[in-house]
């Protein structure tokens, strides 16, 4: 009775099983001045637990024939692992081990921020257009600390950070009662949840953590920023509309809207940008991860343009689409499209969503998000209604109310001139 | 060498006994025109997924200009007889569908994945792509420039650059060392050269369909014999490509990258074709090596000294030749240890054999991995078309995973021996040449380029 909630969700595909924890704290409501801890953190839980040493974690799993990686999220942080259903038993024991009892020192600290700082360059300081946009809209956009700062962390920071927050935020938020287990696959229920008892059940609950309040003041103006792009060759501009309150009509709305834009190749903005008046080489974008957040977001477009575009030129024709959208609508024919297109996506989302050796990823990670944010795993049966519900009026009315240049922030990536490069 | 001893784990509960695993039945047929086809059931989900590979590519074509196969694969999506573009891809929406249209070395493939119950009109749209392809002029000039400004942004990529240097320097006057156009080359494609290829290489006689999903098997090679039974069209005559060159000695090759904040390490050496009889043991010395979390040259360079973030190392298996490659993007200070222990680490299996207990556990990794591929429908499309492509025995699936299991530490010192070529790997260096010329010079005499290809002086 530690309040760890467990989803089991069995099926007879194939003799695999995907074990998930999820703990109901992501980069957002990390500590002020620990930029970039939540996700060393998660680089830490697989440094060592009481009963399962360094390399023992990793070890343990891939000699059993599993895979396993943990990835950190706006609100959730999650811990997975797909094997085959033999080992049920000791992914489980491990991760009991590393809820319960985390074990880590000094020297894992120091070896892991140095890893980190590696993924940090080998994603976004030495790559073109690295963090563009996730990492350069949000302090654009935001004026709440939660949303606007670092999530991969700034380099003093991670440098800030000791093993005492390491073990003030493992035992503020990685208690059983703000976590979630999740069993998929090849699992008979029944034996699922005693084993789950059998490991996760004498872990000692924890008190409620506290959560900061992520909500964004009013916004009332256009925002911009602009960045330097080091290596790229082509101006960038990142758009980001914030969306409406999740599981609204509002928002299922939205979310077709998003996909009436940034549908792939059929997409308006792809069309419009790429296609038809060709000045951009990329353009796409949407709501990132539709239904993996509980906080203010944005649906955020990319946009790589020719040189030979100016911003304002590029951004014009953007907001030509939009415009067309908001005053005359989508046709009936489309909406329908739209909702095929949507329902065949939900079903891929769900049987896959890590490529072919992570299966079931994307059911776990529906299931634990609607059980953390909505304490209701079923919506993953019914969610699909309310999007199939839209109508045109709908997608008119949202489209007009939230795509409003009040509602959005601009980043534009410039190159710096080769000049200028040659000079530093 | 890990400095710090590891320590073992207490109280893990043993395995329970394994679950068998079945591979699903496949049903291959040849249509009356050629057309190879392979169906195979899964019920995961209402969709299926398929693939329709031209087995030639940019290895068939390279020598009229680079990138042809690609760039043919890109605008046939772009219009046939009876759509336009943007029919194309409205099309694909109503039928809830996904397309992809690629070339690589020695395929060309229309990738595609839809509701079950739209299963033939995803069919024939298929079929149209490759068959009634028109190549709009109009489309056709709008990706030609597109891709001008594409090859321009992938120089600016230091894992694009040293991939592109290993190829150049492993495989000299063969087709394989042609990764990317020159934007010279790009602004010299010409329309009529793309319909040559698409005649060429886009036959039934040269296809293999293979579909994986939510139908019934024999339904299903009706509707394919009904869509593509009367397409007509021979394959491409084969053609004969220099040898690479036999490389001997270790050389580095630098390309300078001004401004980076890291060193992106790729070496490399030739190694042996899937179809070859020792590619699973290969296969097993390279996840020992540095193809899995657990393997030693993560535990090492990343877990024990935190020099990088992303150490791993492969084989990649063209038709033809295959090349064993490690990669790492590592701090600019730490080059020169860091290429010291992936020598190290490749000098060992070379030289001491492999502990039981780990043998043990890297067996049990592949062979759980290789299962991980029967959860969903594109993992089973992808372990298919992999046996056809690469002409494996029919029972290459059902036997894989004994065949892990018989190898034994002898086995894998002789593969290390004689795959994990140290004394002649190749090094490619992409970094900022100031700070990395000295560390990567330790290793072998230096050749410069810049980032676009060319040579630089000393």
């Amino acid at each position: 009775m530690n309040g760890l909630r467990v989803v089991i969700a069995p099926d007879t595909i194939a003799p695999v099983v995907t074990v998930g924890v999820y703990y109901k704290i992501g980069f957002r409501l990390e500590p002020q001045g620990r930029s970039g801890f939540a996700h060393l953190f998660e680089h830490m839980m697989f440094q060592g637990s009481e009963n399962a040493p360094k390399m023992q974690h990793i070890k343990l799993i891939n000699s059993s024939g599993g895979v396993l990686n943990g990835s950190t999220m706006y609100d959730v942080t999650n811990y997975y692992e797909a094997v085959p259903s033999n080992a049920l038993e000791r992914v489980l024991w491990l991760e009991a081990d590393r809820m319960r009892a985390l074990k880590v020192d000094e020297e894992n600290l120091i070896n892991q921020r140095d890893v980190v700082k590696e993924e940090v360059r080998v994603n976004v300081l030495n790559q073109p257009y690295g963090g563009f946009p996730w990492l350069d809209m949000p302090p654009v956009a935001f004026r709440n600390w939660a949303n606007a700062h670092n999530f991969y962390g700034d380099f003093a920071d991670l440098d800030a950070a000791s093993l005492a927050d390491v073990q003030k935020f493992f035992r503020t938020y990685y208690v059983p009662n703000n976590a979630v287990l999740l069993v998929l696959g090849d699992v008979v229920p029944q034996e699922g949840l005693a084993l789950a008892e059998k490991y996760f059940g004498p872990i000692p609950a924890g008190a409620a953590p506290p959560f900061a309040d992520p909500a964004e003041p009013p916004q009332t103006e256009e925002r911009r920023g602009h960045v330097e792009e080091k290596f790229g060759t082509l101006p960038a501009i990142a758009i980001g509309y914030v969306l409406p309150q999740r599981r609204t009509s509002e928002w299922y709305a939205m979310v077709l809207l998003d996909q009436a834009l940034h549908g792939g190749r059929a997409g308006r903005i792809h069309r419009e940008l790429v296609m038809e008046k060709q000045i951009a080489v990329e353009a796409d974008g949407g709501v990132d991860d539709v239904f993996g957040y509980n906080g203010p977001t944005q649906m955020t477009t990319r946009i790589l343009h020719k040189p030979e575009y100016s911003a304002e030129q590029t951004l014009a024709a953007f907001d030509a689409v939009l415009h067309e959208v908001q005053e005359k609508g989508i046709s009936q024919e489309e909406l329908d499209q739209l909702k095929v297109k949507w329902r065949s996506d939900y079903y891929s989302t769900l049987e896959g969503g890590r490529g072919g050796y992570m299966p079931r990823y994307g059911l776990m990670h529906l299931l634990a998000c609607f059980t953390l944010f909505d304490n209701e795993p079923e919506l993953v049966n019914t969610i699909l209604e309310g999007f199939l519900n839209v109508t045109r009026e709908e997608i008119q009315t949202v489209a007009k109310k939230y795509l409003r240049p009040e509602n959005r922030a601009l980043v534009f990536r410039t190159p710096v001139s080769k000049d200028a490069k040659e000079a530093a | 060498m890990a400095t710090r001893a590891p320590e073992m784990a207490i109280g893990a509960p043993a395995l329970t006994p394994e679950r068998p695993v079945t591979w699903p039945k496949r049903t291959r047929a040849r249509l009356s025109n050629g057309l190879q086809v392979v169906l195979a059931e899964a019920h995961s989900i209402p969709k299926f997924h398929g693939e329709l590979f031209f087995r030639a590519g940019e290895a068939l074509v390279s020598d009229r200009s680079v990138g042809l196969a690609e760039m043919t694969s890109t605008v046939l999506r772009t219009g046939t007889t009876k759509r336009t573009s943007r029919q194309i891809e409205e099309d694909l929406r109503r039928l809830g569908a996904d397309l992809g249209a690629s070339a690589g070395q020695d395929t060309s493939a229309i990738s595609f994945a839809g509701l079950s119950e739209f299963a033939e009109p995803l069919l024939q749209l298929v079929n149209e792509l490759s068959r009634q392809a028109s190549f709009p002029e109009s489309e056709f000039e709008r990706e030609r420039r597109q891709k001008l400004e594409e090859v321009k942004l992938e120089r600016t990529s230091p894992g694009f650059l040293a991939g592109e240097r290993l190829r150049k320097v492993l495989f000299g006057a063969h087709p394989y060392a042609r990764v990317s156009p020159s934007e010279e080359q790009v602004a010299a494609y010409r329309r009529e050269d793309l319909e040559s290829v698409y005649r060429e290489i886009y036959t039934p006689e040269n296809a293999l369909l293979v579909l994986v999903g939510d139908f019934e098997p024999q339904a299903m090679l009706k509707i394919a014999e009904k869509i593509f039974g009367d397409w007509e069209g021979k394959k491409p005559a084969a053609k004969e490509a220099p040898a690479p060159p036999q490389l001997r000695g270790r050389r580095v090759y630098l390309v300078h990258n001004p401004g980076s904040v890291q060193t992106q390490i790729l070496a490399g050496c030739h190694a042996i074709t899937r179809k070859h009889p020792e590619w699973i043991r290969l296969g097993l010395a390279n996840s020992l090596y540095g193809g899995a979390f657990n393997s030693r040259l993560v535990m090492n360079i990343r877990e024990d000294k935190g020099y990088t973030y992303s150490p791993r190392s492969g084989v990649t298996p063209l038709l033809q030749h295959g090349y064993f490659s490690v990669s790492a993007a590592v701090r600019n200070d730490v080059v020169a240890a860091s290429l010291t222990e992936i020598f190290y680490e490749l000098d060992k299996l070379r030289s001491l054999p492999v502990p039981a207990a780990e043998l043990a556990d890297a067996q049990n990794y592949l062979t759980g991995v290789f299962s991980m591929g029967l959860a969903t429908q594109e993992g089973l499309l992808a372990q298919f078309s992999t046996a056809e492509l690469h002409e494996l025995p029919e029972d290459y699936l059902e036997t894989y995973r004994d065949k892990v299991r018989a190898l034994t530490s002898t086995d894998l010192i002789s593969t290390a021996r004689k795959y994990f070529d140290s004394a002649n790997l190749q090094i490619v260096v992409v970094g900022d040449r100031a700070q990395i010329e000295e560390q990567a010079g330790l290793f072998g005499e230096v050749e410069a380029y810049d980032n676009q290809g060319k040579r630089i002086s000393a």
